[in-house]
């Protein structure tokens, strides 16, 4: 997934969000523009409230933009049209299932509206997931609750997933139980996945591309080796008179006494002696973690937001 | 318009709603049986039971395939089916209504069966009968209408205490009228014109609010 102005549009694009906005009382999605590449696998990372299930509902179309174009799959996507939905898989985080009824219920239900549907891979997911086919919903636990859906979503082979936040509140176990079967599907070059998450390690372990979205903004959006390798941290012994040299995309991190924290955003070989010559001595050049990444870039779209 | 998903999820929430609609059917039967037994007070205490299982069966259904798909957050799932809102809104109104009509029609037919076939009954209370149960179905597609618009569980409760309170304004309006009171104890079956003209009224109050909630729901922008 890119923003626009990362990268050059692709013609083929598996969704796409342009100048998209939506505005709730206490919340605004602010002109969003997604370019989802088909077969990549892209996460979605933000803090609660980021605005990240809005943009998946609006890509389903649960939820109408007040302005802007989405189109998943070559087609416009609203609440009035239903025919892109039949390839693309959704998950979130609050959907459940009738309690009363039984996963082979939800199954029989869900292969009547797709002809898609692989009876043999649903099979296969059940005993994969540790499910019982005739055991009901109400005695499920949350990971339970979650394979299921996952079942009835992947048994039908879509060409795009949406997952909003499927790990979330997951135990290790059924965590890597989950992100080992999306990693089989990401093997399929033809799928593509929209993960979210705010747990970067999530993100991190499968996906090509990474958007980092806050307060309802997209404050970066980039290859994840780019990402890994574009961004360092800096720690500086430095004069209290020092002035960080002109490199653009350098900011303060913090300071402790003569101590300067400094991250970039743009790194490129040869910064090291550019902050040499500046009268500082370098103590150390690392490479972020995508956490650290993350909650930096959220801190820089803030103050930018601001000023 | 997918004429096959809408039939899918009509069955669907038949299928899901089965106990409830039977057990209401049974219900209704029961007290219509109530007040084929002999002595007056059966008969009063039949009259209550039915107008009770109609009100909880409307409150319940509403309840259960409607206000409950948002509650217990089903929707979701739902919708990122391939439906339109359009199949959805179709599906859902029609599968309510039908829930509703089954139990309702159930005790209006045995009643007018009773009233022809029982040795002590008087075929002339059907009327006065449509009356009550057509007011009856115009309080529920209101209810109907209000947890449509609303998605309150509160809302609807109190559009059913309302309806609730009317109809005993209602009752009393038809015991007191000239005409209908004295048709109830005839021994004839006839559709005065007084008779033709509510039955006008409360079916124009069903289908503007039948098509109100249609009309609302396909406008909603957001789903979930």
């Amino acid at each position: 997934m890119n923003s626009k102005l990362d990268r050059p549009q692709q013609n083929a694009s598996a969704a796409s969000l342009r100048g998209v906005t939506k505005s709730y009382k206490h919340f605004r999605l602010d002109k969003i523009d997604l370019e989802i590449e088909p077969g990549t696998v892209n996460g979605l990372i933000g803090p609660n409230g980021a605005g990240k299930s809005t943009i998946m509902r609006i890509m389903m179309g649960l939820v109408t933009p007040k302005s802007g174009t989405v189109s998943v799959l070559g087609k416009s996507i609203s609440s009035r049209e239903a025919s892109a939905k039949q390839d693309i898989g959704f998950f979130s985080d609050d959907m459940r299932l009738y309690k009363s009824e039984s996963i082979a219920f939800h199954m029989q239900f869900v292969r009547s509206l797709f002809p898609s549907w692989d009876e043999g891979y649903a099979q296969q997911l059940l005993d994969r997931f540790g499910l019982i086919a005739q055991q009901k919903v109400k005695g499920f636990s949350h990971g339970q609750r979650v394979k299921a859906l996952l079942l009835l979503i992947l048994a039908r082979r879509p060409k795009l997933l949406i997952l909003d936040e499927p790990t979330n509140g997951l135990d290790p176990v059924a965590k890597q139980e989950v992100l080992a079967e999306l990693m089989q599907i990401v093997n399929d070059e033809t799928r593509t996945i929209l993960y979210s998450s705010h747990n970067t390690q999530d993100v991190e372990q499968i996906s090509d591309t990474i958007t980092f979205i806050d307060r309802g903004r997209v404050i970066a959006s980039n290859n994840r080796d780019e990402f890994l390798d574009r961004w360092r941290r800096f720690k500086l012994q430095a004069p209290q008179n020092w002035q960080a040299p002109a490199i653009d995309g350098l900011r303060p991190e913090s300071t402790f006494g003569n101590l300067r924290v400094m991250t970039l955003d743009r790194y490129e070989t040869g910064v090291e002696d550019q902050l040499q010559s500046s009268g500082a001595t370098l103590e150390s050049s690392e490479a972020m973690t995508l956490e650290e990444i993350f909650i930096a870039a959220v801190s820089r779209g803030r103050e930018e937001k601001q000023q | 318009m997918n004429t096959q998903a809408i039939q899918i999820l009509f069955l669907k929430d038949l299928f899901l709603s089965r106990w409830p609609m039977f057990g209401y059917l049974v219900g209704g039967l029961l007290s219509v049986m109530v007040t084929c037994l002999p002595g007056e007070s059966a008969g009063f205490i039949g009259f209550i039971l039915m107008i009770t299982v109609t009100i909880a069966a409307g409150i319940h259904l509403i309840g259960a395939l409607l206000l409950g798909e948002s509650i217990d957050m089903t929707r979701t799932f739902i919708m990122s089916l391939p439906i339109s809102l359009l199949d959805y809104s179709l599906a859902k109104i029609s599968v309510v209504l039908v829930a509703f009509l089954i139990p309702w029609f159930g005790m209006l037919a045995s009643l007018t069966i009773i009233t022809f076939v029982a040795p002590e009954a008087k075929p002339g209370i059907l009327p006065f009968l449509v009356l009550l149960f057509l007011f009856m179905l115009g309080g529920f597609c209101l209810q109907l209408f209000t947890a449509v618009v609303t998605e309150s569980v509160g809302w609807t409760i109190v559009v059913l205490v309302l309806g609730n309170v009317t109809l005993n304004f209602f009752l009393k309006m038809l015991y007191e009228h000239p005409v209908i009171s004295k048709l109830n104890k005839s021994e004839v079956l006839s559709w005065p014109p007084v008779v033709l003209q509510i039955i006008a009224i409360e079916a124009i109050v069903i289908l503007a609010a039948l098509g109100l909630t249609f009309m609302f729901q396909i406008r909603r922008k957001d789903l979930v």
